[in-house]
């Protein structure tokens, strides 16, 4: 997995296991940070007489990281379950490494930066200390479904998580058991947000039905909503399933003018403007076609798009909008600085972004229940019918075939689990 | 035509279904989508287009073979009640005996039916924030003391006094009409009950 995000001056980035920072204005040494080299969580003694086979070695590799807003800190998480703090100034250095209970996939630091919150796999929000870096996370909130993605709003005034089961939930960031709405209509998963700066009320959502939503937060209301396949333009396909893309990152401008979205397993990048006019409008703007599928993107402080892509050559492609239109620079003295530093380590980093899909896995199976239990009830009554009906009463006496079926059935667990995801 | 009541023995299902696997429910994308008027035909009929769209003000979470259900209908005729059932066969069990009490006694049981869904996951799905009050109830003390401490805990909640429910409908009704409960009577068990009610958040 990799990603991409802009620190201020810095471009950081992730491939694996490891991240690294490079400066994007002057010729410095990038940082790198190697999580298979990270520490160990301490063996707890009391662990070690515990036989349930409960410690599995994560893989180290990083499932998310966040850059705060004055971009002075950073924090990434890995499989390992690691929960690692940076500061960026005056240089890179590692603050402290802290352990989750599960897994993560999402990360936010707060506006005052007094703290960074953690999502993970179980459903559960955690907020952990920047103040104090060596306190362990206090549970804040609970989704009864994977979350998948996180952000504040504006003034760290609501926190919002979306989850597998299409629920994307704000609630007050300071009582977080006080739900302030919900956003409903995403048909699966939400697997990216956007508080998307210049918009205080906005939410964007992007999910695994392949749309990408505008949401008033604080009431739940849904302003807008595109299809991205449709803007694709895509011809309507018979095997909607193996065409299904999830939107994998929406992405604001700082200015608050321009939202660039990327899918799954597309090779191009859907990019929305500020409608002109009385109402404040989002529109599909420019479709920008790449080389390949992009693993990330995001904004630059100046406002430029950056598209990270699995290519040695040209790991980087930096877009800016001049005129009405988004333009390629591949002149860009930043792009090409950071392209020359990343050379090096290109053969140790390892990037393995495949076509693998990230978010496949997220859609439901239908495992339907109720289809199989109504085929055997009609089978039951059809059965009753034909021995001419029975007596009421209470089950003595001789019963159909049907019946003693039933009876039995009634002993046997309830509906049967799905054995595979 | 008159539909016969349900034979609980082809309804039989055990009590525990696991709420966290992925089984296939039917519910609305949001409670504005949700159509009330295809459990409760008769409060949404053209000729009732002019009064105030009814909502469901009780909810029986777990309703389980409807107990519940048929007791409050006659209580609160002009109140919705539905019933939320994870297990398949007993929901459609309650379907089934809903659609029989209709067609037995014209008009009545009109205002209550069951939803086979997964209450803990769905049910922002069909309800939008509201007031109002939670009715708990179990023969299991451990169960009745996790309950209060969760609540009194939860700081929307707060525990309305036994004092303040001795008028109360339901409580009477609440420990004897349901199949869980009459087991529980004839075994000689006790009822713990716990009522709170949703608060404004103080800050």
């Amino acid at each position: 997995m990799a990603s991409l995000g802009a620190c201020g001056e810095w471009l950081v980035s992730t491939y694996e296991k490891k991240l690294i920072a490079i400066h994007t204005k002057k010729n410095r040494e990038p940082f790198v940070f190697d999580c298979s080299a990270a520490e160990q969580k301490p063996k707890d003694p009391e662990a070690d007489n515990k036989s349930d086979g409960s410690e599995e070695t994560g893989s180290d590799k990083i499932l998310a990281f966040s850059v705060s807003s004055s971009a002075k800190l950073v924090a990434l998480t890995d499989d390992t379950k690691r929960l690692v703090l940076f500061r960026c100034e005056p240089s890179w250095q590692v603050i402290s490494t802290r352990w989750v209970v599960r897994r993560c996939t999402s990360l936010v630091f707060t506006e005052a930066e007094d703290e960074v919150w953690a999502a993970d796999k179980s459903g559960d929000v955690y907020s952990f200390s920047v103040v104090e870096p060596q306190k362990t996370g206090e549970l804040k909130l609970g989704h009864l479904s994977m979350l998948l993605s996180m952000t504040l709003t504006p003034n760290d005034k609501y926190v919002v998580t979306a989850d597998r089961d299409e629920k994307i939930r704000v609630s007050h960031l300071r009582s977080p058991h006080n739900i302030q709405a919900f956003c409903l209509g995403h048909l699966e998963f939400v697997s990216s947000l956007l508080a998307p700066p210049g918009h205080p009320q906005w939410l964007l959502s992007g999910s695994g039905d392949g749309t990408m939503k505008l949401w008033e937060y604080e009431s739940g209301r849904r302003l807008q909503s595109w299809d991205l396949k449709q803007l694709r333009d895509m011809p309507k396909s018979d095997t909607e399933k193996e065409t299904r893309s999830a939107v994998s990152r929406i992405a604001g401008s700082p200015g608050g003018h321009h939202v660039a979205v990327q899918c799954e397993r597309v090779p191009s990048v859907q990019l929305f403007g500020m409608e002109q006019g009385t109402e404040e409008r989002l529109m599909p703007s420019s479709r920008l076609t790449l080389p390949h599928c992009p693993l990330d993107l995001t904004f630059d402080p100046q406002g430029r798009l950056w598209v990270l892509l699995d290519s040695r050559e040209t790991p980087f492609l930096v877009y800016t909008h001049t005129q009405d239109s988004w333009q390629c620079d591949s002149e860009s003295p930043e792009m090409k600085r950071v392209t020359e530093a990343l050379q090096p380590h290109w053969e140790a980093l390892q990037v393995s972004a495949g076509l693998e899909s990230r978010f496949q896995h997220l859609y439901k199976g239908n495992f339907d229940n109720m289809a199989s239990y109504r085929e055997k009830k009609q089978q039951r009554l059809q059965q009753q019918k034909e021995q001419g009906g029975k007596k009421r009463g209470p089950g003595k006496g001789q019963q159909s075939n049907g019946a003693s079926k039933k009876a039995k059935k009634g002993n046997q667990p309830g509906p049967v689990t799905k054995a595979s995801s | 035509m008159s539909v016969s009541m349900p034979q609980k023995r082809y309804y039989r299902q055990r009590a525990h279904s696991n709420p966290m696997a992925d089984h296939t429910f039917e519910y609305p994308v949001c409670p504005e989508d949700m159509d009330w008027s295809q459990l409760y035909p008769e409060f949404f009929s053209d000729h009732q287009s002019t009064q105030k769209a009814a909502q469901v003000e009780f909810a029986d979470i777990g309703c389980g073979y409807g107990g519940l259900l048929v007791e409050l209908s006659p209580l609160f005729p002009k109140q919705l009640i539905l019933g939320l059932e994870i297990r398949v066969k007993v929901s459609d069990y309650v379907q089934d005996r809903v659609r029989s009490l209709r067609a037995a006694e014209t008009g009545s049981y009109q205002n209550i039916a069951c939803l086979r869904s997964n209450a803990m996951k769905y049910l922002p799905n069909f309800f939008s924030k509201g007031q109002g009050l939670v009715y708990t109830n179990t023969d299991v003390e451990e169960v009745h003391l996790w309950m209060v401490k969760h609540f009194s805990e939860h700081l929307l909640f707060t525990r309305v006094p036994d004092a303040e429910l001795v008028d109360d409908v339901i409580i009477s009704r609440l420990g004897t009409c349901t199949e869980e409960g009459k087991k529980v009577q004839r075994n000689g068990g006790k009822n713990y009950l716990a009522v709170f009610r949703r608060v404004e958040d103080q800050n």
